[in-house]
């Protein structure tokens, strides 16, 4: 039975690159000062999950049988009052964004 | 009056009936409470003004006994903030299922508890706002996420306390703190107002001195709700109807050897997990020890897909609709990437990256798709096991509560204190926390009885049993 001494001979070691593609796709902004140390977190914990693999070659997944909850398809009216006073940013029932479209 | 910070729900309940205390003087009470001891324990984020907490039933089972909601479940026009700085100023448009759900039956709320930010921790180490300390030793956590919770209850500041329980996050610090700790079946309670982090496996979960209180609290939740359409499709009821202190006929209860005797476990832990064992045999009960093979794997499983599914539940936070914006990104993508480096913590920004590591091109196959193979294999050991025995057993914790600071050099270690915990989760099944000794340093240790997928009405007999056959939730901290 494993124990909560792990093993930790094999870290992954994940790239900056592909550190900087991590943040990214996480949409998460990263100082260049923080990937090694969160590169070598990430590595460890990745690591450790990957034994997963040591026992799942032979299970084929099998989709579970789902039941689908529907409800009356009825238009009801929304006060966006609550909604909207919270907006870091607002115009009348509008968020307020950076623009991503140029405007000549 | 210590008796009456330590008094249950029906207990309490009794006292307003006869008039020996109003539900005024008993908000005051525990008001006072929080005054006199919050300032060194950290329990609650806020404090609801006493003057705006009201029951909204007077003839209901819980009318007037106040609460401590952990800071993830919405309660209409409160703060929510997940201990989160990225949801600071957030207000609850709406209430949670379980919020309504309580009001109904009288219930009043109290204030916010703290928790680990966005409940990812195991130490409520990583809220952004405070550190919660465990009354048992101020040198020690609560245990995580739900710490605030666990903290109030065990000190006595308030009879009850909600939390959500996703890898362990109530059942853990039930156990670091020695009150009592239960997940529900995943689907029991509605998920609807909990902020999602691992959606397939979160649960809300309850904090009481007592395995009635719980059982009352549970039933006053417990159904199905047209808002969470994986809530479970069976009728509520009151499962503190069958608590005699009797086991039910003749059970079985199947000792978890692989994780009574995995290594690391502690002595203390270890022994009063045998006595525990020899007082269910006393009761009697049938006791058969099996192995979990499938639980070797129970973490690295679940941290695969508790944080692949936290990146994508916490997506949403993008500084748009709500909660902390970076005003001076020139582009949207900016307004993303700093609002969420700025309004998260480095757990959660870690754990959102791990997330989405494992499911992207390249990493999917050998990550999540393998992770899901294991949690199949495991339900299905999981329903065999149940084929043969009526409950299981094994520690919550492989310790007692632990120092602040013990894992700052070791994450990895931190996050294995879901070890016994988080399967539960995985296969979906309720389990329960109960105080069951203490260490040698005084430190309270819990046991996890487990139940079958919606075992609730038997995981409570067999759990209140015990409970009333020793003393241990009679313990409190020196102090309080």
């Amino acid at each position: 039975m494993e124990s909560f001494n792990i093993a930790r001979d094999c870290v992954k070691r994940i790239t900056k690159e592909e550190m900087i593609k991590l943040a990214k796709t996480s949409h998460i902004a990263i100082d260049l000062n923080e990937i090694a140390p969160v590169a070598e977190q990430l590595g460890e914990v990745l690591s450790y999950a990957i034994r997963v693999q040591e026992i799942a070659a032979d299970t084929v997944l099998t989709l579970q049988a789902n039941t689908n909850i529907f409800r009356a398809d009825i238009i009801e009216q929304c006060n966006p009052g609550p909604l909207l006073r919270q907006a870091p940013e607002r115009a009348d029932n509008f968020f307020v964004v950076p623009s991503i479209i140029e405007t000549v | 009056m210590k008796h009456l910070a330590f008094a249950t729900i029906p207990e309490l309940v009794s006292m307003i009936e006869q008039k020996k205390i109003s539900i005024k003087e008993l908000h005051e009470f525990f008001y006072r409470r929080f005054e006199l001891l919050d300032d060194q324990l950290g329990c609650a984020l806020e404090l609801f003004d006493q003057s705006t907490i009201s029951s909204k039933n007077p003839n209901g089972p819980l009318h007037g006994i106040p609460g401590l909601i952990k800071d993830n479940i919405l309660i209409e026009n409160r703060h929510a903030s997940c201990a989160s700085l990225i949801l600071k100023n957030f207000i609850a448009p709406y209430s949670a299922t379980a919020i309504e759900q309580l009001q109904a039956q009288g219930a009043t709320f109290i204030g916010r508890a703290n928790m680990d930010e966005f409940a990812m921790g195991s130490s409520t180490e990583t809220s952004a706002y405070k550190k919660t300390k465990n009354p048992w030793n101020l040198a020690c956590v609560p245990g995580g996420s739900s710490g605030g919770s666990a903290a109030a209850v065990a000190a006595g500041l308030v009879p009850w306390a909600l939390g959500s329980d996703t890898g362990g996050s109530v059942r853990q610090p039930a156990a670091l703190c020695g009150v009592v700790g239960l997940k529900p079946t995943y689907g029991a309670i509605s998920r609807y107002g909990l902020v999602g982090y691992g959606s397939s496996l979160d649960q809300i979960g309850i904090f009481t001195r007592s395995v009635y209180d719980s059982a009352l609290l549970f039933s006053s939740m417990a159904g199905v709700d047209a808002r969470d359409s994986s809530t479970l499709q069976i009728a509520s009821r009151d499962y503190t109807k069958q608590l005699d202190g009797k086991l039910s006929g003749t059970i079985t209860i199947g000792i978890v050897d692989n994780a009574l005797h995995a290594k690391g476990i502690d002595l203390d832990v270890k022994n009063a997990l045998n006595e525990a064992i020899l007082q269910f045999e006393k009761m009697g009960a049938v006791i058969k020890h099996i192995n979990l093979p499938t639980m070797e794997y129970s973490a690295a499983t679940y941290f695969i897909i508790s944080r692949a599914e936290a990146a994508s539940n916490l997506a949403r936070f993008d500084g748009i609709r709500y909660g902390l914006r970076d005003k001076k990104a020139k582009t949207l993508n900016q307004l993303y990437e700093n609002s969420r480096h700025e309004g998260f913590g480095p757990e959660v920004r870690s754990r959102i990256m791990i997330g989405n590591y494992v499911l992207s091109a390249g990493h999917a196959g050998e990550y999540y798709d393998n992770a899901r193979k294991v949690r199949q294999q495991m339900r299905h050991e999981f329903a065999e096991t149940f084929k043969n025995i009526d409950l299981l057993l094994m520690p919550t914790s492989p310790s007692g509560a632990f120092e602040f600071g013990a894992y700052d050099a070791d994450k990895l270690q931190m996050d294995l204190q879901d070890y016994f915990t988080c399967i539960i989760n995985l296969v979906g099944g309720p389990a329960i926390s109960l105080p069951c000794g203490f260490t040698k340093n005084n430190l309270p240790i819990g046991l996890q009885l487990i139940g079958n997928h919606s075992g609730e009405e038997l995981l409570f007999k067999t759990a209140y049993a015990y409970e009333q056959s020793t003393e241990w939730h009679l313990k409190h901290p020196e102090g309080y």
